[in-house]
C-alpha cells in the first residue's frame, strides 16, 4: 500500500475512490439526518419549534434557547457546574473501572484455564440478554444494604459490569496468538506483565470500541439518579437536562430541551473523534509472521 | 510402577483402565497456579457481577413466582408458583400480541442491519478521502437515536425513505403474502432509515474486525489471480465469522433492550401498576418470559452462524474415512480368502476336489 502508519486518509484523491463515494454519499445523507436535526433544532426560535408542518432546517437561527437555559439554571439552588462535575466524575470513574475489569476478565476467560470458566461465560451470556428494568428493585435493595444511597458509588457500581463489552473484548483476546504469550512467559514475564504489555496493546481497537459503548451507557443513564439518589446535589447532568424537558413541559421547556440535547450530544462526538483513531490503529495486527 | 506403555499398544480393556486412571490424576502445581491466576483476574468482575447482575437476576426469578403487594408494612409476598406466567399468557391483552410482533420484526431486521453494517464497514475500510468523517457520520446516529430525539424525527417522517413509495411496496407485499408475514415487512420499509440508524456499533465492530485481517493474505490471493469478489468470499468472510456472530447477538440484544421497544414499556407500566394482580412479581414474570424469547432468538442466530469446520478439514476427514473403510474392506477380503482356503483344504482332504495337474504340454 502506498501509505503506511497511522494516517487514515490517503494523501491524494484517486479515481478508484469515485465508485465507493457514489455509494456512500447518498447513505451519508440519510445517516447524517439525526445529527443535522439535533443541531438545527437547538437553534430554532420559538415559532419554528412549534411550526406546522414541522420544519427540518432552521431559518432564523438564534441563541435564545441557550440563554434561556443558562438563565433557568442560575435561578435554581444548585449551580450547573455541580451537575457537570458529578457527571464527569461518575463517567470517568465508571469507564476506568469498567474497562479495567472487562479487560482483566476477558484475559482470564480467553487465555487462562480454570474450573468454572465455561460457567462464567454462560452467566455472562445470559446477563447480556436480560432486561435491565426487571432487576431494578433487587438492585435498589443491594444499594440500600450497602449503604450507598446518595453517594457517588451508587452511580458507578451498578454500571461497572458490562456484559456486552466483556463479550466483545473476549472475542478479541481469543484471537491473540498463544505463541506470543508463551514467548513472554519464556522471557520471565509475570501474568500481570503479560496482561499489561502483551494483551492490552494487542486488543486496543476492542478497548476503544468498548469504551465508546460504556461511555454512551453511562453518560445517557438517568436510572441511577432517578432511583438511587435522593439528594439533588448528587444527581448527574443528564438527569438535570431530562428533568428540564419533563418538568417544564410547557412552551418554554421545549426550547430548553432542544438546547440541552445538543449539549448532551457534544461529548459523545468529541470522544468518538478521539477514540476512532485508535479503533483504526491496528495495521500491524497479529505480530506473527 | 511398571514400564510405560504407549496408549496405542494397549488392548481395549487396558486402554479403558488407563483412561480412568488419567481422570483421577489431580492437576499439578503448574495447572493449579494457572487456575489461581485465572481466579485472581476474574475476582473483581465476579464480585461486581454477583452483586449487581447475578443476585438481582436470582431475586427477580423469586419475585416472578410471587404476588407482591407494597403496603405500609413493607413488601407482602404471596407465593403463587407459576400463576403469574399463566396469567400473562392466557389473560393479558397486550403481551402475547406484542411478543409475536417483536419476534417477527427482529427476525427480519437483524440480518438487514448486519449485512448493511458489513457493506458499510467494507467500504469504509477502503482508502477513500475523508474516512474519519464518514465513520463519525455512520456511528453517531446510534447515540442520538437511543434518546428522545427519535420520536421527534419519526413525527416528521424522517424514518422512511421518501424517495421510495413505501405504501405501494406495502400493498404489493400484502397482495402476495398472508398478513401475519406481510405486516412486519411493510413496517420494515416504513422504518428503513430507523433500522439503518441502529447499525452504528455494528459497523464499528466490523471495522475493528476487518483491521485484524492480514493484508498479505489478500496479496497472495491477488498473485494467484483471485478477483475482489473471490477475495471477499474466501478471505474476508471466513475471517469475520466470529464478528458476524457477535454482531447478530448484539443487534438482537440492542433491539430488545431499547427504550423504544414496546415490551419494555409494557413491563415498566405493569411494574408500577397498582392493580391487585399486577405489580412487581407480575412484571418480573414478564421480564423472564421476554428474556427466554430473546434467548431463543439469540440461540437461533448463533446456531446459524457458529463457525463450522473449514472445507479443508472436511476433505481431510473424508479422506481419512475412505482410507479406514478401504482397510476394513481389505481385511474382510483377506478373512474370506483364508476361510475359503480352509474349506477347500478340508474338501480336498475328503477327496471331493480333485486337482488335476495340467502340464503345459497338454495344450
Amino acid at each position: 500500500m502506498a501509505y503506511k502508519g497511522k494516517r487514515i486518509n490517503p494523501r491524494k484523491f484517486e479515481r478508484g475512490q469515485i465508485k465507493i463515494l457514489l455509494i456512500i454519499l447518498p447513505l451519508v445523507i440519510f445517516m447524517a439526518m439525526p445529527i443535522i436535526f439535533i443541531i438545527n433544532h437547538a437553534f430554532k426560535p420559538m415559532e419554528e419549534l412549534f411550526a406546522f408542518p414541522p420544519t427540518f432546517f432552521v431559518r432564523n437561527a438564534t441563541m435564545e434557547n441557550f440563554t434561556k437555559l443558562m438563565k433557568f439554571s442560575r435561578t435554581s439552588s444548585i449551580p450547573l457546574s455541580r451537575y457537570v462535575f458529578n457527571s464527569v466524575a461518575v463517567t470517568a470513574l465508571t469507564m476506568g473501572l469498567a474497562l479495567l475489569l472487562t479487560t482483566m476478565a476477558a484475559f482470564a476467560l480467553a487465555k487462562i484455564k480454570f474450573k468454572g470458566r465455561n460457567m462464567l461465560v454462560n452467566i455472562n451470556q445470559v446477563a447480556i440478554m436480560f432486561v435491565g428494568t426487571a432487576v431494578l428493585i433487587p438492585r435498589y435493595l443491594v444499594i440500600c444494604e450497602l449503604g450507598l444511597i446518595d453517594s457517588i458509588l451508587a452511580h458507578v457500581l451498578p454500571l461497572v459490569a458490562v456484559p456486552v463489552a466483556l463479550f466483545l473484548v473476549k472475542q478479541f483476546v481469543e484471537q491473540v496468538p498463544d505463541s506470543l504469550l508463551e514467548a513472554a512467559y519464556m522471557d520471565g514475564a509475570t501474568d500481570f506483565q503479560v496482561y499489561r504489555k502483551v494483551i492490552l496493546p494487542m486488543i486496543k481497537p476492542a478497548v476503544a470500541t468498548a469504551s465508546i459503548l460504556v461511555f454512551q451507557q453511562v453518560w445517557t443513564n438517568t436510572e441511577t439518579s432517578n432511583y438511587f439518589i435522593n439528594e439533588d446535589g448528587m444527581k448527574t447532568l443528564t438527569f438535570y437536562m431530562n428533568s428540564l424537558a419533563n418538568a417544564n413541559n410547557t412552551v418554554a421547556g421545549q426550547g430548553m430541551a432542544a438546547a440541552a440535547s445538543l449539549i448532551m450530544f457534544l461529548p459523545n462526538l468529541i470522544l468518538f473523534i478521539i477514540l476512532q483513531r485508535s479503533v483504526m490503529n491496528t495495521m500491524a495486527s497479529s505480530g506473527i509472521k | 510402577m511398571s514400564e510405560y506403555v504407549a496408549m496405542e499398544d494397549l488392548d481395549r480393556k487396558a486402554k479403558r483402565a488407563r483412561k480412568k486412571e488419567l481422570k483421577k490424576i489431580k492437576p499439578g502445581n503448574l495447572e493449579r497456579r494457572e487456575a489461581r491466576v485465572g481466579y485472581l483476574f476474574m475476582l473483581p468482575w465476579i464480585i461486581g457481577a454477583a452483586m449487581f447482575l447475578a443476585y438481582p437476576l436470582g431475586a427477580s426469578f423469586y419475585y416472578a413466582l410471587n404476588n407482591i403487594r407494597i403496603t405500609t408494612m413493607g413488601k407482602v409476598f404471596t407465593f403463587v408458583g407459576y400463576g403469574n406466567f399463566t396469567q400473562i399468557l392466557l389473560s393479558d391483552a397486550d403481551f402475547p400480541v406484542q411478543l409475536v410482533d417483536y419476534i417477527l420484526s427482529t427476525v427480519i431486521s437483524v440480518p438487514i442491519i448486519v449485512v448493511f453494517a458489513l457493506v458499510i464497514a467494507m467500504m469504509l475500510n477502503q482508502p477513500i478521502h475523508g474516512k474519519g468523517f464518514f465513520r463519525a457520520v455512520f456511528f453517531l446516529p446510534v447515540i442520538i437515536v437511543s434518546g428522545p430525539i427519535l420520536s421527534m424525527l419519526t413525527e416528521q417522517g424522517a424514518g422512511s425513505i421518501s424517495a421510495i413509495d413505501t405504501q405501494a411496496i406495502g400493498s404489493a407485499i400484502k397482495g402476495v403474502l398472508p398478513s401475519i408475514i406481510a405486516d412486519p415487512i411493510s413496517d420494515l420499509f416504513e422504518n428503513m432509515i430507523t433500522i439503518l440508524w441502529y447499525s452504528g456499533v455494528q459497523i464499528l465492530i466490523f471495522l475493528s474486525g476487518l483491521q485484524k485481517i492480514d493484508k498479505s493474505m489478500y496479496e497472495a490471493a491477488k498473485i494467484d489471480g483471485g478477483s475482489g469478489w473471490e477475495c471477499f468470499w474466501k478471505i474476508t468472510l471466513p475471517n469475520l465469522k466470529s464478528m458476524i456472530l457477535l454482531n447478530a447477538v448484539y443487534t438482537v440484544v440492542f433491539i430488545s433492550n431499547n427504550d423504544q421497544n414496546a415490551i419494555i414499556g409494557l413491563i415498566k407500566s405493569s411494574m408500577f401498576s397498582g392493580t391487585k394482580e399486577k405489580g412487581y412479581g407480575y412484571a418480573s414474570a414478564m421480564a423472564w418470559l421476554y428474556a427466554l424469547i430473546v434467548l431463543i432468538l439469540v440461540g437461533l442466530f448463533a446456531l446459524m452462524l457458529t463457525t463450522r469446520k473449514g472445507a479443508y478439514e472436511k476433505q481431510v476427514k473424508r479422506a481419512k474415512k475412505a482410507v479406514k473403510t478401504e482397510a476394513r474392506q481389505r481385511k474382510k477380503i483377506e478373512r474370506r480368502n483364508r476361510r475359503n482356503a480352509k474349506r477347500i483344504e478340508r474338501q480336498r482332504a475328503r477327496g471331493k476336489i480333485i486337482t488335476r495337474k495340467t502340464d503345459s504340454t497338454g495344450y
